[in-house]
């Protein structure tokens, strides 16, 4: 069962790193619901085999929600205000990946010290889900296009939820659920905004770079 | 001593265009074509040597040797292969840095030979496989060193011939990551379809073949038996990593051994048929991802340690 | 393990004292190698002059530059060290500014100048810190003293940035690629193989002489070693002018040998001598390699310039077919300096990748993680070595010629320097055992441990491996040279125009140049070099003629160095306003100070 736990630690760090990668916005939507797959076969593994019903309701519910829901939200909402489909990176793809892969190096630099009582040394959750972490920072940060702060904040996401089933065990199923309400909500909410913002959050005052954001309504 | 390394040669050229051969039949078969014979690279082979060679004018010797030496130095590289059920001839300790370094001397005379020909199109594919055999030599060395960590040993035979039934359960992830990176380091050097195109003679996206321009005759084949060689030697790195089945039968390890690189072959086809050639700027991502993979399973494997 | 000879020599605390030991026999056989290549194929070189410039100063010069280096290598006292030290530096600036008539030529001596006497300064402070503290100015005795661990460290950081200059270390080598153009090319072939491994050899004595130094200390060399290997391969890459880009080759070899010299002290540090020996070993060995191959290069670049007057590698071209000894010859330079297998750069880079892999399975975590560092950056340099090389390569000698520039090889003076050092780059490419125990001898000299006390097994066996390998991949490429043969019978083999894509009016200019061809690799790593590209952009339907170039600048060169000279001009011009102008007051400065002076010794 760690192989598979680890496997699918690697595969959700992976599927952040090639998000990085990606230059257009669709694709980058396609990764984050593989990931978020990935994610909500997690809670399977969990248990060594004894997969309660509890495990499974969560499951469905995080993969319905996350690799459902919410890039279906995600991709109504670029049709609905037909932006452009490449995204605008401030740093340059390559240097991106390299950035990116140096994270990664520094999550698990810093994991090192940051052992977790109970759990084994070489458990891979707690670096990956901090790496995933880093990496959506890094995508809010570096991208400029409104629907790749979304999705920052949605792997930023992901991660902290990696980072709560690495951790605990067994999270209250009350709370989870409350967790996953609220991403939906936040989800559906900037979805609305975005129709607002539509192209991109306003640069610095170059005015001859400077970009009007275009009203839809 | 003598008798091993010939033999070993005589399997390597034995085995090596067939699954040129495989990867054509596939693509074809998924095109809806029935596609060539499995053994139309011999074919060509046994056609090209028969011909003569033209030479453009201007050429020096260092265009002429070209084809020998690259012919050479990748039949040295299969020499540290093992293929099937025979063991490496020469294994020592080190023997990946002369692997890599032979196959740079490969890529400065084929890149030299092209350019001897002084016309733009051999540079630009000499400038782009400069490029990108940089990105890939080094993921190449990445992987090579996260897989010397797992086997303890810098002698290839040991890191891919290594207890991996055991180990892949225990070094799993990175294992995941090694061969993924590992199989994208193949696509490049073996100048495959999301990196470059094989088949294509004549566009200004292509990076191998276009060094291959001039060559004729026997040249030619000496340049395609070198290049049909390189893919087996990558791909006989790659299987028994992927497959670390060992049975006692020797027969049975032959036709894991051969049923793996068909299947590797069969998977390249795939590849080569599902997807769309890359811009030529979003090769190098490609590229960084697969040195991100390596990276990180070099991370992984060191957490594991 | 070392024997000296003591001449009478009348200098306050100077004892004219040679000693010969194992790590200055290394540095010995690069000089007297070079220098007689260097010297005969400067006969040759020179001959172009004859009538049109005095000899008598370059020639003497020349001497007295062989002689302090000889003296430097050898020394055992820290006065005659930099006494030699010093003579050396003024001696190279007058052989560097040969061609005094050109600006440029001036100016690049001068910062050469200023950049050795700010080194300089460096290492004065560093001795007398050291001697004092030994209480000796021999450094055989000070080698004795243990050194309490602040000042070991603050020796040791000083011996890198005066070193450092000289040695061509990133940032601090911004002398050389203006001093290795404008210097007449055997003259270039001293600068980069000898004169910047005065600094290596520096280093390694401070290293001989500290025996210990802190973890950091090692992983601050292997970092330098990376910086320099990288930058210095990423910036040839960028250059048009043929020394500027050997030049640049020069500071990442130097970070290769620094890299070598980082692995030796990590082992050192954590009492691993099969690591220690390797790293220390490799780097030295590679210092000869360096030597060897660098000078061929300068050797055939400058046979080159002689012969077409230029060393834009965009002008030249097609120099091969009236050229082919020299072109061939530089091939044998290329290949050894990418270090490829059957030349001599691969063997030294495999003892240095050896000892990095050894670092990788024996050190703790911190360690290791180093040691792959060293690797990677190792393999990224080999990588973009070759890039660099077949760039000059295929754009100088292959080809058709770009511009009427057509040259012949030049006469048998040149020629056999060239000769007597591609054979020895094979010698030690096929047949390394030699050097490689002498330099494994200096090895463990260095770290102070007995050369039989380590199980040099380890790595003699996979090199034996290795010589055998290249001995049998030379004969299957004889081999399959008959075969072609045999298979070809008696067809005639015709020579017909190059296939050009239908394309029918061709000219020369439309081949790659030296621009296009790196560009590839320049564009994408554009974050870390300075690239400028001039031209104009393209106008309406009919344009004027317009060119479009790339040229790299120096990072360092232009962020750190100029600024700061900029600052320290604006500071003396203030302090020039300031000053008062009057004779007498000077004299009162004098006057004042000998007060102190004498209140100062007399308390």
């Amino acid at each position: 069962m760690t192989t598979w736990i680890d496997a699918s630690c690697i595969l959700i760090v992976f599927f952040s790193l090639s998000i990085l990668a990606t230059y257009r916005i669709v694709g980058m939507i396609q990764i984050y619901a593989l990931q978020s797959f990935v994610l909500s076969l997690m809670p399977l593994f969990l248990h060594a085999g004894n997969v309660s019903s509890r495990d499974i309701v969560l499951s469905l519910g995080t993969m319905v929600l996350k690799a459902g829901v919410v890039p279906f939200i995600l991709f109504w909402a670029i049709r609905r205000i037909s932006m452009r489909s490449e995204i605008k990176p401030i740093i340059g793809l390559g240097s991106s990946i390299v950035c990116g892969a140096l994270l990664v190096a520094g999550a698990f630099w810093v994991s090192m010290s940051l052992r977790i009582p109970g759990k084994a040394a070489a458990d891979l959750g707690l670096p990956c889900s901090l790496a995933v972490l880093l990496l959506g920072f890094m995508i809010m940060v570096t991208r400029t296009r409104a629907v790749t702060q979304v999705l920052g904040y949605l792997i930023i996401e992901n991660g902290i939820f990696l980072f709560a089933l690495s951790l605990f065990d067994s999270m209250p199923t009350l709370i989870e659920m409350g967790i996953l309400l609220d991403i939906f909500v936040a989800v559906f909410i900037m979805a609305i905004v975005l129709n607002h913002i539509n192209e991109e959050f306003e640069q610095g005052p170059d005015p001859e770079k400077q970009v009007k954001p275009r009203e839809v309504f | 001593m003598i008798t091993t390394i010939l033999i070993h040669w005589l399997l390597t050229l034995l085995f090596a265009p067939f699954f040129i051969g495989v990867i054509t039949k596939v693509k074809a078969v998924i095109a809806g074509k029935i596609g060539p014979s499995l053994f139309q690279s011999y074919y060509d082979l046994a056609r090209l040597s028969q011909k003569r060679s033209v030479y453009s004018s201007g050429v020096t010797w260092v265009f002429r040797l070209a084809p020998m030496i690259v012919l050479a130095a990748v039949l040295m590289v299969s020499l540290m292969i093992p293929i099937g059920i025979f063991k490496a001839p020469v294994q020592f300790a080190g023997d990946i840095l002369v692997l890599v370094y032979l196959f740079a001397l490969v890529r400065f005379f084929m890149i030299a030979g092209s350019l001897d020909t002084g016309f733009s199109m051999e540079g630009m594919g000499a400038s782009r496989e400069a490029f990108f055999s940089c990105l890939t030599e080094v993921t190449l060395f990445m992987n090579l060193l996260a897989l010397g960590l797992l086997a303890h040993s810098i002698s290839l035979s040991e890191m891919i011939g290594a207890n991996y039934p055991v180990s892949w359960n225990l070094v799993g992830p990175s294992m995941l990551l090694i061969v993924a990176s590992l199989f994208i380091v193949l696509l490049a050097e073996n100048c495959r379809i999301p990196i470059d195109d094989p088949d294509t003679h004549l566009e200004l996206t292509m990076i191998h073949e276009v060094m291959l321009l001039e060559h004729s005759g026997v040249d030619l084949a000496f340049m395609m038996y070198a290049s049909a060689i390189k893919f087996l030697i990558f791909s006989s790195i790659l299987v028994p990593i992927i497959i670390p089945v060992k049975s006692l039968d020797p027969f049975i390890n032959l036709a894991i051994y051969l049923g793996g690189m068909t299947g590797l072959a069969v998977l390249v086809g795939c590849v080569e048929t599902s997807m769309a050639r890359l811009r030529l700027d979003r090769v190098r991502h490609l590229l960084l991802i697969s040195f991100a993979l390596a990276f990180f399973g070099l991370i992984v494997t060191w957490w594991r340690a | 393990m070392s024997s000296v000879l003591q001449l009478p020599w009348q200098v306050p605390f100077g004892i004219f004292t040679l000693c010969i030991d194992p790590l200055n026999i290394i540095f010995l056989i690069a000089i007297a190698v070079l220098v007689i290549c260097a010297g005969v194929y400067g006969i040759g070189y020179m001959r172009f002059y004859q009538g049109k410039k005095s000899l008598v100063s370059h020639v003497s010069f020349y001497c007295i530059f062989v002689l302090t280096l000889l003296v430097i290598v050898s020394a055992n006292n820290v006065i005659l060290f930099l006494s030699a030290w010093e003579v050396m530096t003024i001696s190279t600036f007058f052989l560097i500014i040969f061609n005094d008539e050109q600006e440029s030529v001036r100016k690049a001596g001068f910062i050469y100048l200023v950049a050795s006497h700010c080194a300089t300064f460096c290492l004065f402070l560093m001795f007398f810190l050291m001697a004092h503290t030994a209480g000796s100015m021999n450094f055989d005795l000070i080698a004795k003293t243990s050194f309490p661990p602040m000042i070991a460290v603050t020796v040791f950081l000083l011996s890198l940035a005066g070193f450092g200059v000289k040695a061509g270390f990133l940032p601090l080598h911004i002398w050389l690629p203006h001093a290795h153009p404008a210097a007449p090319s055997h003259i270039s072939a001293l600068l980069s193989g000898i004169a910047i491994k005065m600094g290596i050899y520096g280093i390694c004595r401070i290293l001989w002489i500290l025996g210990v130094l802190p973890d950091w200390c090692a992983y601050l060399l292997l970092g330098i070693g990376v910086v320099s290997g990288v930058m210095g391969v990423l910036y040839a890459l960028g250059q048009h002018e043929l020394k500027k880009l050997l030049a640049y080759h020069s500071v990442e070899n130097i970070g290769i040998i620094a890299l070598g010299l980082g692995v030796g002290l990590l082992g050192r540090n954590y009492h691993n001598s099969l690591i220690t020996v390797l790293g220390f070993g490799g780097a030295l060995l590679h210092v000869v390699n360096h030597a060897i191959f660098k000078g061929l290069l300068f050797l055939g670049a400058g046979s080159v310039i002689q012969q077409t007057h230029t060393g834009q590698i965009d002008r030249l071209g097609g120099l091969a077919k009236t050229m082919p000894l020299t072109s061939s010859l530089f091939m044998v330079g290329s290949l050894s300096i990418c270090g490829l297998p059957l030349f001599n750069g691969f063997i030294s880079e495999f003892l240095i990748y050896f000892g990095l892999f050894q670092g990788l399975f024996m050190l703790p975590l911190q360690g290791a993680v180093f040691c792959s560092l060293g690797i990677i950056a190792l393999a990224l340099m080999g990588a973009l070595a070759l890039a660099c090389f077949t760039k000059v390569y295929g754009i100088v000698f292959s080809g058709e010629p770009r511009f009427d520039l057509k040259g012949e090889d030049p006469g048998m003076l040149m020629i056999i320097p060239m000769l007597v050092l591609a054979g020895l780059c094979i010698w030690i490419g096929l047949v390394p055992q030699t050097m490689v125990i002498l330099t494994f001898l200096a090895g463990t000299y260095m770290s102070r441990i007995s050369y039989f006390a380590v199980d040099l097994n380890i790595v003699m066996v996979p090199l034996s491996m290795v010589i055998g390998m290249s001995f049998l991949f030379l004969s299957l490429i004889l081999g399959l040279v008959l075969l072609r043969r045999f298979m070809v019978g008696r067809k005639d083999m015709p020579v017909r125009e190059a296939w050009r894509c239908g394309f029918t009016r061709c000219s020369p200019k439309m081949q790659y140049t030296s621009s296009s061809f790196a560009c590839t690799i320049v564009e994408f790593v554009k974050n870390l070099l300075l690239v400028r590209s001039h031209g104009e952009e393209i106008k309406g339907a009919f344009p004027n003629k317009i060119s479009l170039g790339t040229s790299v600048h120096d990072a360092s060169d232009e962020n750190i160095f100029r600024p700061l000279v900029k600052a320290m001009f604006v500071w003396s011009k203030n302090i020039d306003a300031g000053r008062v102008r009057y004779t007498q007051m000077y004299l009162m400065y004098i006057f004042l100070f000998l007060i102190f002076l004498l209140a100062w010794k007399l308390t």
